[in-house]
């Protein structure tokens, strides 16, 4: 790319590189990053193992890998943010839209602006998948595996393309989506059919153990369909496993060629996107917000606040209300109710006894994992006031008291959100009769998730907000953080560095309740439990009074000068 | 009152503010002016707490705040040039959500007071994307005017406002000064300084380089007597922003 475009996207990288080799005179982001980089060698040497270490056949890599691949193209049809994909930034809209520039000239801008965020990543999984990452075994794989992330990126432009030019030409929103269901709907359903035939063979491929499962499932794909399916994944994948160059030559080809197909589609499109990209650029700088989508809201009725009370209260208050002005908020509330009422159902008239055990199982494992993940998705809080800092500081509130009250919205959002997956398990597994684990054992492990959740989520989420606010020009908070496979690595580091932290700061408060529980277990027996979860709770509860008062005097003493704006960290 | 002695504030190498020492009593309207970059903002943003002093005391309604920032952050209200509404909250909640921050009392009495000054009345159930700036911007004033603060600090109040609500704001904000609010505000309208304020900083490169009444700072000057404050601040600072000895 030359021209204009090309010293606007070269220069900008530059100057961003520079600003944050700057930031690395700060010692909190210099600690931080060889924190981060030894963390990384760390994951690095685990993906290295030993000579004697079992390892997965090639073509099991292949296959999982490309149906990885495949999962995220069928996501980026139905579920693909548009307004994400063609998002440009509120400078750019406001320069390059009225410049005399063609729309191939803007998207080619676009992709070669992204290709920065795609090279960390490709340098991230280089160093990160198992095998050699230096010499020529880390060339190539960093060449594959950046013609994998630049089709995928690609693909979601073209997707986002392609229904901006449904828009354009008459066809109504739900019309633009219909279509794009109807095309995934028919390739799962053609897969779907093809698979039922299968469901005996893998019944009893289940029953021999997950070595037999992962055969039938080899076995499966090789059939018409799926293969049809997963050949655009498998051709992708496959020069990431090459072992030499020669193979590597022959896989790159039909890669290099599905790249150059995207390539050709997303620059030939004649989508008229600039409407969507500059409402997307106006929302992303309006709410600075941590969403797929900047969210609407809609003035429905909130409870109403107290005029008296706990001043903390109020911004409680208004994190909590953020959250019911989205229609999500609603949507979730309505799923809630819908599997609660349906499993309540099913479990009052005693029928599908197995489903209702396997329903209890997956909302139970939902609600762990929401323990990981949740901290992550639900940020009503801090970080989404990060940009209105000035603001917050200039409240007559103590620096604790702020992000005490922050971190309690979604603290409580996520608590509400597992309790009802466990409340939902807890009705599953009762309907469903279920022995094991014992009805003693689940009525004491419900109660002490009653207690002990909120504790363990307001450490979480105090983890995320203190993250926020110790590195704020690194925790991308704002729509503008990268999204899509291209930041997967990126992600995924911040997140390891969360469970991390989150799980040294949990060892005191689990060697407490460990040996409260194995105290009284022998006098009690499972109830031995909540008193155990009551010492956790303390424990947890004096390293967040300490954690607090730390953030709050980083608060007090952060300056909002030094919180880069949304659009240029 | 608003009480600053030696404010510096340093930003890396540059002296943002330096040596500011100043007092403004209530009743008073106190004019911050300069060119760009001068400091008015970061000055103001050091009153309001927002920002810390590099060295210095600033004390509000007779707190320190540094030793009792809550006591202090209590007495004043702070408008930024820019209104950073919650997008979420509508007009009346606004108003619901600092009343309660600030702990007000009577709030359903107080509310509908403030809504009327600010003509937001038919607004009241509006969220910010519904509003124009300048209706914005009088969101944001009346949240700071619901506690009745005693020092009230203004960048730039009057920027997307109509005539009407010009005039309207210098109202409101003389009517505050009478009813006992130090305030302070900054601004690049000379003639609404000029109109307003009992005195005047004029601010060059984070220093005073004039404070008092406008006769008072003429006096200094008699170059410069009989001529408007634009005449004035262009004689200070020159008409390229460098200051002119």
């Amino acid at each position: 790319m030359t021209g204009p475009l090309g010293y606007l996207a070269a220069r900008s990288t530059r100057n961003r590189l520079l600003r944050q080799l700057r930031r690395l005179r700060t010692p909190r982001y210099a600690v931080a990053l060889v924190l981060g980089l030894a963390y990384l060698w760390y994951i690095g040497g685990l993906q290295r193992p030993g000579p004697g270490a079992a390892r997965v056949s090639a073509g099991t890599v292949e296959l999982l890998a490309a149906a990885g691949v495949t999962t995220v193209l069928l996501w980026t049809w139905i579920f693909g943010a548009d307004r994400r994909a063609l998002a440009f930034s509120r400078a750019e809209v406001t320069w390059l839209f009225p410049a005399p520039l063609t729309r191939r000239q803007l998207i080619q801008y676009k992709l070669f602006r992204g290709q920065f965020v795609i090279l960390i990543n490709v340098l991230l999984w280089t160093f990160l998948l198992p095998g050699r990452w230096a010499g020529a075994e880390g060339w190539r794989r960093a060449g594959a595996i950046w013609i994998l992330i630049t089709t995928l990126a690609l693909h979601r432009l073209g997707v986002a393309l392609l229904r901006s030019s449904l828009l354009e030409h008459g066809a109504a929103a739900m019309r633009a989506r219909a279509a794009t269901l109807a095309i995934a709907g028919v390739a799962v359903a053609a897969a779907l059919f093809d698979a039922a035939t299968a469901v005996p063979a893998l019944q009893s491929a289940w029953d021999l153990g997950p070595k037999e499962l992962l055969l039938a499932l080899r076995d499966m794909s090789l059939r018409p369909v799926p293969a049809a399916l997963l050949l655009p994944g498998r051709l992708l994948v496959r020069p990431m496993l090459a072992h030499d160059w020669a193979e590597w030559g022959r896989t790159l080809l039909p890669a290099a060629a599905i790249l150059a197909a995207h390539y050709v589609w997303v620059v030939r499109s004649d989508a008229a996107f600039e409407e969507s990209a500059a409402a997307a650029a106006l929302a992303r700088q309006r709410t600075g917000r941590h969403r797929a989508r900047a969210p609407r809201f809609t003035a429905r009725p909130v409870p109403r606040l107290s005029p008296a009370g706990w001043p903390g209260g109020a911004l409680l208050w208004k994190n909590l209300a953020a959250l019911m002005r989205t229609g999500r908020a609603r949507g979730a509330v309505f799923g809630y109710l819908a599997v609660g009422v349906v499993v309540a159902l099913l479990s009052a008239v005693g029928v599908s006894r197995p489903l209702l055990e396997a329903a209890g199982w997956m909302a139970a494992m939902w609600a762990a994992f929401m323990l990981v993940l949740g901290p992550q998705w639900v940020t009503n809080d801090l970080r989404a006031d990060l940009s209105r800092l000035a603001l917050l500081r200039s409240y007559p509130l103590r620096g604790s008291t702020v992000v005490g009250a922050e971190t309690a919205g979604s603290t409580a959002v996520l608590t509400a959100m597992q309790l009802g997956l466990v409340g939902i398990a807890y009705i599953a597994f009762w309907g469903g009769e279920v022995r094991d684990p014992s009805p003693e054992l689940r009525t004491a492990a419900l109660a002490a998730a009653v207690v002990l959740l909120p504790a363990i989520n307001f450490l979480a989420m105090l983890i995320q907000n203190g993250a926020a606010l110790l590195l704020p020009a690194w925790v991308r908070v704002g729509p503008d953080r990268p999204i899509g496979v291209e930041a997967l690595g990126h992600n995924m580091l911040v997140m390891s560095g969360f469970v991390v932290i989150l799980a040294a700061l949990l060892a005191a408060p689990a060697a407490v309740a460990g040996a409260v529980f194995f105290g009284l277990e022998p006098v009690s027996g499972w109830w031995a439990g909540v008193p155990a979860a009551a010492a956790a709770l303390v424990v947890t509860g004096l390293e967040s009074q300490v954690l607090l008062a730390r953030l709050g005097r980083v608060f007090e003493e952060t300056d909002p000068s030094s919180v880069p704006a949304v659009e240029s960290r | 009152m608003i009480e600053a002695e030696g404010l510096h504030k340093v930003y890396g190498d540059l002296a943002a503010v330096q040596d500011l020492s100043f007092r403004v009593m209530p009743g008073e309207v106190v004019g911050l002016v300069g060119p760009n970059g001068a400091g008015k903002t970061t000055t103001l943003h050091c009153l309001a707490g927002i920002t810390v002093p590099t060295r210095g005391r600033i004390a509000v309604a007779g707190r320190d705040l540094a030793a009792e920032p809550v006591e202090a952050k209590s007495a004043l209200a702070f408008v930024p040039d820019e209104p950073h509404l919650f997008e979420y909250l509508t007009v009346e909640e606004h108003l619901r959500f600092v009343a309660r921050l600030y702990r007000v009392s009577q709030v359903d009495q107080r509310i509908p007071q403030v809504l009327r000054e600010m003509e937001l009345e038919d607004r009241h159930g509006a969220l910010p994307a519904e509003l124009s700036r300048g209706m914005k911007q009088k969101l944001a004033i009346a949240c700071a005017l619901i506690h009745d603060p005693k020092a009230l600090l203004l960048d730039e109040p009057l920027t997307g406002l109509d005539p009407v609500g010009i005039r309207r704001m210098k109202a409101t904000i003389l009517d505050h000064a009478r009813a006992g609010a130090a305030v302070i505000l900054s601004s690049h309208l000379l003639h609404l300084v000029e109109e307003i304020c009992s005195r005047v900083m004029i601010m060059r490169r984070g220093r005073a380089i004039a404070f008092g009444t406008i006769a008072e700072i003429v006096a200094a000057r008699p170059d410069l007597a009989g001529r408007r404050l634009e005449d004035v601040f262009l004689g200070l600072v020159g008409q390229d922003g460098a200051e002119n000895e």
